[in-house]
């Protein structure tokens, strides 16, 4: 992406619309759009409901994991509670729904809010604990979450989970008959968390966080206001996060603590950040891209031969990965990537 | 308010804290000396639980007699893991650290499920059924037992950490890596047996708890978190910090059940957690001591 002054420095004469057009004849700008294309129009080609399921995973996912970013990417604050904020999104808007038939379109930015609140009360309380205390401090708000959501029944249904009841296509409620209308909804989530991480890299905050995350003492000694810096970027990661709980009940119909409250889930967005490229904007997407279809197709496929048999292979794959490249694979693909596009036409190269 | 009860909560409650303490001081002797933060440490748990099993299964072993299986045979298997999974990474970013002791845990509970089945597995014993009784309270012979061996474990670890040259100098890479290093300490095998013992002590905590638990493959969950929150509320590293914490755990949970609820404990346990976190987030006895 950097190297797109200097491929249009040429064109820097003519007048601002043909620039703008010109752009488009470079790779940098057409392979993405040409991507982005490609999962517009995929829906058309992939009919198969269940491999529309794991794409919607795989956004989910790689949106989760890109709001994680934010915080434990962009801050170097690794929270493993995230499932605090997915969870307080995912039953703030079934409960609302279930109760007085608010629409989770409107309850999901309560959701956020509420996710905001608690986002603060994990920063006034965690923020100025260290590395690994912090982590274990998120865990443990998660799990506090958890066991009350479990413990409140007469709220949250404890541990039956609760359900949402099925209207059919009702697009005012957020509930669709086919997997489509939920394939463009996640899909847009993704790529609004793309968009806000590479804005927020280049802004102010961004450089704050890099600098805080490098160097908390030196970053302070320069006038960083270190933790409004990391309060900020929580409560950003928390309100997406919690946006996409309400996905999650609203495509499921179902959640439980189990899940949208689970520990599992807290890994879950950390591990593709990782896995892809830590505190990198396609990181997470490409993480997820990687490891949710793996994940799932391992259970379609193994599940049946043995009990545990996709996990094993699951967790198998996340030593090998961080044993062989742990500061995950983004590195390698976008040195590929790279090579790749100087040869395209419009290229370096050319 | 019945004292008599209250009493009795507070007992068993210590005696099970005994056994979070013996998890714990394993975990923490991971975490100061060899700087990684073992999330697989109730998997080790889980395994100590199963070497029992089958020692008995197998062989009739007592599971209280297994103790001499289960510790070799799982400071064989942290030496192992240090050597292959910790040992590469040691110089990689924190999170890819957690991450591979996440891994290792996520391919220990589903190699057990995949080996043993997800049938709760329990031993009986001549003395799972005796009880002493000490005025109103009383005392069930196998929580004692537990409670008697996971602190004569944990006093012996203290033992090796003050009085002997390799405790020494297990403290001495704890402190400084560089300057141990400088004053002739081989670091690599002072990290092989630091995660060697901790892995037998968890193993020891698995067996210990045998004559009156069931072993199943996500058996060491519960246990895992609350040495999380035993060690860092003690003060991750400290080992004695860890040792009287289990037993303050250990007796709040047994009070939050027997007064909150049946699925009050963990609930209990994670608050304390936060509680202490907040008051005091270098916990309740750290000296920056092993």
């Amino acid at each position: 992406m950097a190297s797109e002054t200097t491929n249009n420095s040429v064109y820097s004469g003519p007048a601002k619309v043909g620039w703008q057009w010109r752009k488009l004849t470079t790779p940098n700008w057409y392979v993405p759009l040409i991507g982005l294309i490609i999962l517009l129009v995929l829906p058309v080609f992939i009919t198969a409901s269940y491999y529309r399921h794991v794409l919607i995973l795989v956004f989910l996912y790689a949106a989760a994991g890109e709001a994680w970013n934010l915080i434990g990417g962009y801050g170097g604050q690794f929270s493993l509670g995230h499932a605090a904020f997915f969870g307080i999104g995912a039953y703030t808007s079934t409960i609302l729904l279930n109760a007085w038939d608010v629409s989770p379109w409107i309850s999901m930015f309560l959701g956020g809010l509420l996710a905001i609140l608690m986002s603060l009360v994990i920063g006034l309380t965690c923020f100025r604990l260290r590395s690994h205390y912090f982590t274990i401090a998120t865990i443990g708000f998660a799990e506090v979450l958890r066991l009350s959501a479990l413990y409140f029944r007469g709220l949250t249904g404890g541990a039956q989970g609760m359900t949402i009841p099925y209207l059919g296509t009702a697009p005012a409620m957020y509930q669709f008959d086919s997997k489509v209308p939920y394939y463009y909804i996640i899909l847009f989530f993704m790529l609004l968390t793309i968009y806000l991480t590479h804005k927020i890299r280049n802004s102010r905050l961004g450089f704050y966080l890099l600098a805080l995350s490098q160097n908390q003492e030196a970053a302070q000694a320069v006038g960083v206001d270190v933790v409004q810096a990391k309060q900020l970027a929580l409560s950003i990661s928390a309100f997406l996060t919690a946006l996409l709980g309400t996905f999650y009940a609203q495509y499921l119909y179902f959640i439980e603590p189990a899940s949208v409250f689970s520990l599992d889930t807290s890994i879950l967005m950390p591990l593709v950040s990782i896995i892809g490229g830590i505190a990198t904007v396609l990181g997470p997407i490409v993480g997820a891209f990687l490891i949710i279809p793996v994940r799932e197709l391992a259970l379609n496929l193994l599940g049946s031969s043995f009990a545990g048999a996709h996990f094993i292979m699951y967790g198998a794959m996340l030593i090998i990965i961080i044993l062989v490249r742990p500061a995950g694979i983004i590195g390698i693909l976008s040195q590929g990537y790279r090579t790749v596009i100087s040869k395209l036409p419009g290229g370096k190269e050319n | 308010m019945q004292w008599d009860i209250l009493a009795q909560a507070i007992v068993n409650g210590i005696l099970i804290g005994g056994v979070y303490s013996l998890a714990s001081v394993g975990l923490n002797l991971i975490f100061g000396v060899v700087k990684i933060v073992n999330f697989a440490h109730g998997e080790f748990i889980m395994l100590g639980m199963y070497i029992t099993y089958w020692s008995w299964a197998l062989f009739g072993i007592d599971p209280l007699l297994s103790l001499v299986i289960t510790m070799p045979l799982m400071f064989l298997f942290g030496v192992i893991v240090q050597r292959f999974l910790f040992q590469p990474i040691l110089k990689a970013p924190e999170l890819a650290q957690i991450f591979m002791t996440i891994g290792l845990q996520i391919l220990l509970q589903n190699l057990a499920l995949a080996i043993f089945s997800a049938n709760y597995r329990s031993i009986p014993t001549a003395y799972g059924a005796i009880a002493y009784h000490l005025g109103p309270i009383v005392i069930s012979a196998p929580r004692l037992f537990a409670f008697i061996i996971s602190v004569v474990l944990s006093a012996a670890l203290g033992f090796l950490l003050l009085g002997t040259d390799l405790g020494k100098a297990m403290r001495a890479a704890a402190q400084d890596r560089e300057v141990a290093e400088l004053m002739g300490i081989n670091q690599n095998y002072i990290f092989l047996i630091a995660v060697g013992l901790a892995a037998a002590l968890a193993g020891a905590a698995g067996t210990v708890v045998m004559p009156f638990f069931y072993a199943y493959p996500t058996a060491g969950i519960a246990f895992g978190l609350k040495s999380f929150v035993v060690a860092i509320a003690g003060g991750l590293g400290s080992v004695r910090g860890a040792f009287i914490m289990g037993l303050i755990l250990g007796a709040a949970e047994s009070l939050g059940v027997q007064y909150v609820g049946a699925d009050a404990g963990m609930l209990v346990a994670f608050i304390i957690l936060l509680v202490v976190l907040v008051l005091r987030p270098q916990g309740i006895f750290a000296g920056g001591r092993l």
